[in-house]
């Protein structure tokens, strides 16, 4: 391939990568949102998810890449798969937050944030005693189609990845910008005191927004699977990383903002891949983090101040 | 008004805690040994400990590894603990004092032979290998040089990664420091020529002593480890109980107060980070030493979360109880479940269940913490040794006492508070033109006012004219926009709020900013810091000097509080958070004025108090300007206002409307107007 | 004129620190009421204590005759009692019509939101210009209006205003004052938190003064505007028992 052709699929690739990302960054930025907490668990709910995804297309006897289905088959088993995974991914989430974080809401400090890496945690250790240490075959019904553009190759599955999120994200915008527990939501993230004394029901919108976040991280985790055909106990932790970063860097609490920020990073994965080895992407996402909150804390579009008054 | 008490988990830990504590055979000592009686047992029995066990080395070593962790827990402690910081990515110390030794004592790193080393070879810090291409170095610094080196080059890091998060926010700080831990590894992995990579630094030598090594036996390492947790703990105590540990808890508390009552914040945070990382710096050198290899793997995320654990556990701020902590769960890793699972699987055994049989509950150590962390944060965040203690509340015969205010005599009370006048040429604050915006809105415009040596100036206005913008403008909290402000002839607008509590200027805040979880005198005490010298190895080695410090400021602390009769004394070691409104008012001052100072700003102090209250204030007020001191007061009851006023500023929307004595303003049509509001041009029927 | 809302021996803490003290208020069907007073006087601690925000540790507060007491937040809103918050608190990034929209949440959005939106333009012209502009970006003035016309999108029987005339400009404070006689004159009841006592009082029915919690003048508006004591309540002069 020619040069050109190198960087138009690493883009591709990038693209792809930046809708997971957006999807997971989306789920992290609606509760920061709301209730100004760094939710550590989200991003083990999204790994927990990925073995959920798996779980509900095994229900169909698929397993590896070998079985392959076409038209409605297809279309019925995927749609199953991610309404599956979505739900059952939302559920954790409502209950993370019922049962772990409402008894500390109002604390001021650090403490809601603690209990989550303790949530992260338990979460990640009981997939790894479960499951094991190995990576899982993701089983994946997608025919191998493929096109050629201008020296690249753009394959099926990306063209679901990108049909999925674009749904998704639209879904997403639809919703907190034309239903009434969406503005309901918006007005509460914007200003919980006064959304109350306009009759919302704030603990309602709290659940709302943990379902939806994690809902979104389900999505999220069933396009892993299918992109990278597997699944493993340690994925939250890498693409959590790049996520968040994606979050940070869009600004934190602005849905936009998670979108834009999931595209940049992906793209800067695959880029970054391509131009400086692989072994150093985790520090330049890092980098790209600390840099972001010490000289920029607001992000390129959020409103959330990171620095003390 | 009582709350009705909810029996919960983390009330019946303490209650247990509180029986056990009544159970223990220290209650037969008196009250002030009982701490050294206490720490002399732990010390015996740590001596003892391998000598009492089967002589089992694999116990030893946990019990080595066990030590190892307490001093970490004590390092993450002073980070966390003392100072509010919450790193997530606390491992990265322990790592770079690990590699640091691990590199300067093993043939991983081995430059060309040349007489540059020779020195070095004298100093017995190098040593010369025989090589067939060309002699080549090999560096042997001993393991004893190498503690205090590698806890210097880790404190190095500490101020290098604690530097950029001085300003965030707690949790945004956590993911900062995080990132750096994450970092650390990475790079460590990556490095192989100094670091050996992935695959982990080896044949790292073993300390020696008096010519012999230390080899594999455990013991030799353990009695190390037992001298490196004392030492941790000597200097935690000392620490927290100095001036250092004072300014650090009140960071923690409330920053912005801190920084008001002179702590310099950005000093002492890059100083909690600088000892926290030095624990952990000389930690990996013992870690390393005792292993004789380091892999990137024992110093990633996962190390940082169970040291938080177990802090979070033990109690985060208790320097025992982090220790207990750490030990506990070592030994819950490395014993406790190893037998627990036996007993599961003949459990399995015995009622047939087959995956209790093949159930291992070491390898799930990492999903206990996380349960533990969950359980603590919901239901006994204080830890098994909280690092406040309740006070026996007053008896009733205390709370009922007549307060008395036998006020000192005039030269006791010049002695106590100093020679507060000034005597200088001009006025002792200055402030011309000051002008503060927000945004769009302008809090101040092109304010002046003059506050003459030893006079009352009082700033009166409705809601939101800028009274407390003007105190955050002048004392350094904000800065303006424009104008100047001069005190005691000296420009001091744009310094910050710390530089200005020095120069003689202290305030109070409208919604009182005392440091809620420390004591009564912890927080009079604050306020001397600026006064006071002793800097963290003067609070390590408490020389005569400082111990003679300490007790003056403490004397003096009290001092300052019997100005207000006997109603702070009885509560002096009580928690301010458990004081009535009106006595953490009366803290606030005497917070302020023990720092010494010429002008004292006070935000509404009678705020709150009932009519006796606010005379009883007003008078020791006007006691106190009797003595020289000057005292700008925004203050609402007018009565109060004519007490005590020279001079009377009047502010609305930002500016200044009226000034001059109280009866003049209170008499000012345009200040009736600015309190009453303008009514309205001549239109629309007055409602009948 | 039957009464609305009262205030029965009312007591609140702020920790240990007594707020209200024993205080009792009287709105009738149809009055505007003013609740006067200096600064650290309560004032909003009442307005808290009507939207249920703070719930008084004695005494009750009674609407349309029956208690309030753990009534929430938002029940209340459904009951007819809609407030326009000091400061305004829009919602900085929802449009001028979505902060309408939310006033109208417990409500839905049947004809009756239609009639309520047309009212509110015909009230303040001002607002149907601007309703798809960002709530944060408009002027103090332009956004007191879309407050009050949030507050009247919940068709409420009781409006409670908190301040309604902080940090505007002259011209704008004599604009909101109208509307407020307009709008009372249309059937809504009023119940007003307010320091300038002046405009307050020059269309208010009746007036309540709080020093420090506790009421220390009421009556009608008339005799208090000739009150003198009202002067010494401000400034903090006033000797309360």
């Amino acid at each position: 391939m020619g040069w050109e052709a190198v960087y138009l699929q690493q883009v591709i690739n990038g693209l792809s990568l930046g809708a997971m990302y957006a999807l997971l960054a989306l789920g992290f930025t609606l509760v920061y949102g709301i209730l100004e907490l760094i939710n550590f668990a989200h991003f083990n709910v999204f790994m927990v998810s990925s073995f959920i995804g798996m779980m509900a297309l095994e229900f169909f006897g698929l397993s590896g890449q070998s079985h392959i289905l076409t038209g409605l088959a297809l279309a019925g088993v995927m749609a199953f798969a991610f309404v599956a995974t979505m739900l059952v991914a939302g559920l954790l989430g409502v209950a993370i937050e019922r049962f772990a974080l409402r008894p500390l809401r109002g604390i001021p400090g650090t403490v809601g944030m603690i209990t989550t890496i303790g949530i992260s945690y338990i979460l990640f250790n009981l997939v790894l005693l479960t499951k094991g240490a190995g990576s899982f075959n993701f089983p994946n019904p997608m025919p191998r189609v493929a096109w050629t553009i201008a020296g690249a190759t753009l394959d099926l599955r990306e063209v679901l990845i990108w049909g999925v999120a674009l749904v998704l994200m639209t879904g997403l915008h639809l919703f907190v910008n034309k239903t009434r527990i969406g503005k309901a939501m918006r007005a509460t993230a914007q200003d919980s005191e006064a959304a109350r004394m306009m009759g919302v029901d704030v603990d309602r919108v709290i659940v709302m927004a943990f379902f939806l976040g994690s809902a979104l991280a389900g999505a999220a985790a069933l396009i892993f699977g299918l992109y990278y055909n597997y699944t493993s106990f340690i994925i939250g932790y890498t693409a959590g990383l790049r996520a968040f970063t994606a979050a940070v860097l869009g600004g934190i609490g602005s849905v936009t903002g998670a979108m834009v920020g999931g595209i940049i990073i992906g793209l800067i994965e695959a880029l970054g891949g391509q131009l400086i080895a692989v072994r150093w992407t985790d520090v330049i996402i890092f980098s790209i983090l600390v840099l972001v909150l010490v000289f920029a804390p607001t992000g390129l579009m959020g409103r959330a101040n990171p620095t003390k008054s | 008004m009582a709350e009705r008490e909810t029996i919960t988990p983390g009330s019946i830990g303490g209650l247990a805690f509180a029986f056990l504590q009544k159970a223990s055979p220290l209650q037969w000592v008196a009250p002030h040994l009982r701490a050294h009686v206490g720490t002399a047992l732990a010390f015996v029995f740590a001596i003892a400990f391998p000598l009492m066990i089967d002589r089992n080395d694999a116990d030893i070593d946990s019990a080595a590894n066990a030590l190892a962790f307490a001093s970490l827990a004590l390092g993450l402690n002073i980070v966390v603990g003392f100072a509010g910081l919450l790193d997530l990515g606390y491992a990265a110390f322990f790592a770079i004092g690990a590699y640091t030794y691990g590199f300067f004592a093993s043939a991983q790193f081995m430059p060309a032979w040349s007489g540059f080393w020779e020195p070095f070879e004298w100093l017995h810090l190098v040593a010369r290998v025989h090589q067939d291409g060309g002699d080549l170095v090999h560096f042997t610094v001993s393991f004893w040089l190498m503690l205090p080196f590698s806890a210097a080059f880790a404190a190095l890091f500490g101020i290098l990664f604690g530097a950029p998060t001085l300003r965030l926010k707690g949790d945004y700080l956590a993911i900062v420091t995080l990132g750096f831990g994450e970092i650390v590894p990475i790079v460590v992995r990556n490095w192989p020529s100094v670091t050996n990579g992935a695959m982990g630094l080896n044949g790292v030598a073993a300390p020696q002593l008096f010519g012999h090594s230390f080899g594999i036996n455990a013991t030799p390492y353990y009695f190390v480890g037992v001298g490196l947790v004392a030492l941790l703990i000597f200097t935690s105590t000392r620490l927290k109980s100095s001036r250092v540990g004072r300014a650090w808890m009140a960071i923690r508390e409330d920053e912005i107060a801190a920084s008001a009552m002179g702590v310099d914040r950005v000093k002492f945070k890059l100083l909690a980070f600088a000892i926290g990382a030095a624990f952990a710096g000389a930690t990996g050198t013992y870690f390393v030493a005792k292993l004789q290899t380091a892999t990137p793997e024992m110093f990633m995320f996962p190390v940082s979360v169970m040291i938080l654990v177990m802090i979070v556990f033990g109690g985060i701020g208790s320097v025992w109880g982090v220790v207990l902590g750490a030990v506990i769960l070592q030994v819950l890793q490395s014993w406790f479940l190893e037998d627990l699972s036996q007993w599961l699987h003949a459990l399995g055994r015995l009622i047939g269940v087959q995956w209790l049989q093949h159930i291992e509950l070491v390898s799930s150590i990492e999903l206990i913490f996380g349960l533990i962390l969950v359980f603590m944060m919901l239901y006994r965040r204080q830890g098994l040794i909280p690092a406040t203690r309740k006070v026996r509340a007053l008896s009733l015969a205390e709370q009922t006492a007549r307060v008395e205010l036998a006020a000192p005599a005039p030269a006791e009370r010049v002695r106590v508070l100093g020679d507060m006048t000034y005597r200088g040429p001009g006025p002792l604050l200055e402030i011309k033109g000051l002008t503060v915006r927000f945004g769009g809105l302008v809090a101040l415009r092109e304010v002046s006012l003059s506050v003459p040596a030893h006079s009352v100036v009082a700033v009166i206005g409705p809601n939101g004219s800028g009274k407390s913008t003007l105190f955050n403008a002048v004392t350094g909290l904000v800065a303006p926009n424009a104008g100047k402000v001069h005190f005691a002839g000296h420009p001091i607008e744009g310094l910050p709020p710390h530089v200005v509590l020095g120069r003689g200027m202290a305030r109070t805040f409208q919604n009182i900013r005392l440091f809620p979880n420390l004591t009564v005198l912890e927080n009079v005490m604050i306020g001397m810091h600026a006064r006071l010298h002793t800097g963290a190895v003067g609070a390590l080695m408490r020389l005569p000097g400082t111990r003679r410090e300490e007790a003056a400021a403490r004397e003096h602390a009290i001092e300052i509080l019997s100005l207000f009769g006997n109603r702070l004394i009885p509560r002096i070691d009580h928690v301010v958070s458990s004081l009535s409104y009106a006595n953490r008012r009366r803290v606030e001052i005497a917070r302020a004025l023990a720092s010494n100072p010429k002008l004292l700003l006070l935000d509404e102090p009678t705020a709150g108090m009932n009519p006796a209250e606010t005379l009883e204030l007003a008078q020791q007020i006007k006691r106190l300007h009797e003595h020289g001191l000057a005292i700008v007061l925004i203050e609402h009851k007018l009565d109060v206002v004519v007490s005590l006023a020279d001079n009377v500023v009047v502010l609305d929307h930002g500016e200044k409307i009226a000034e001059g004595t109280p009866d003049v303003v209170r008499r000012d049509e345009e200040v009736i107007r600015a309190y009453l509001g303008r009514s309205a041009s001549l239109r629309g029927a007055a409602v009948a | 004129m039957p009464e609305l809302l009262s205030f029965q021996g009312v007591n609140t803490y702020y920790g240990d620190l007594h707020v209200l003290k024993d205080v009792d208020y009287r709105i009738d069907a149809g009055e505007i009421v003013c609740l006067l007073g200096g600064n650290a006087s309560g004032k909003s601690t009442t307005m808290k204590a009507i939207m249920g925000v703070v719930a008084p540790a004695r005494g009750d507060v009674v609407y349309e005759g029956r208690s309030l007491k753990g009534v929430s937040v938002a029940e209340r809103v459904r009951r007819g009692i809609a407030p326009v918050l000091e400061a305004r608190r829009l919602f900085p990034r929802m449009t001028v019509y979505e902060n309408l929209e939310m006033g109208a949440y417990t409500r839905g959005q049947g004809a009756e939101f239609e009639e309520d939106l047309q009212r509110v333009f015909s009230l303040f012209p001002r607002v149907e210009e601007r309703l798809k502009q960002l709530a944060g970006t408009l002027s103090g003035g332009e956004q007191q209006m879309v407050a009050i016309g949030r507050a009247l999108m919940a068709r409420p029987k009781l409006l409670c205003m908190d301040e309604p005339s902080m940090g505007l400009s002259p011209v704008f404070v004599e604009q909101v004052f109208d509307i407020i006689q307009t709008i009372n004159k249309q059937g809504t009841t009023i119940f007003m938190v307010e320091q300038n006592a002046n405009m307050a009082l020059q269309i208010a029915h009746r007036g309540y003064v709080l020093q420090t919690g506790q009421v220390v003048l009421d009556g009608p508006a008339g005799e208090l505007r000739e009150n003198p004591m009202i002067r010494e309540a401000y400034l903090g002069e006033m000797k309360v028992g």
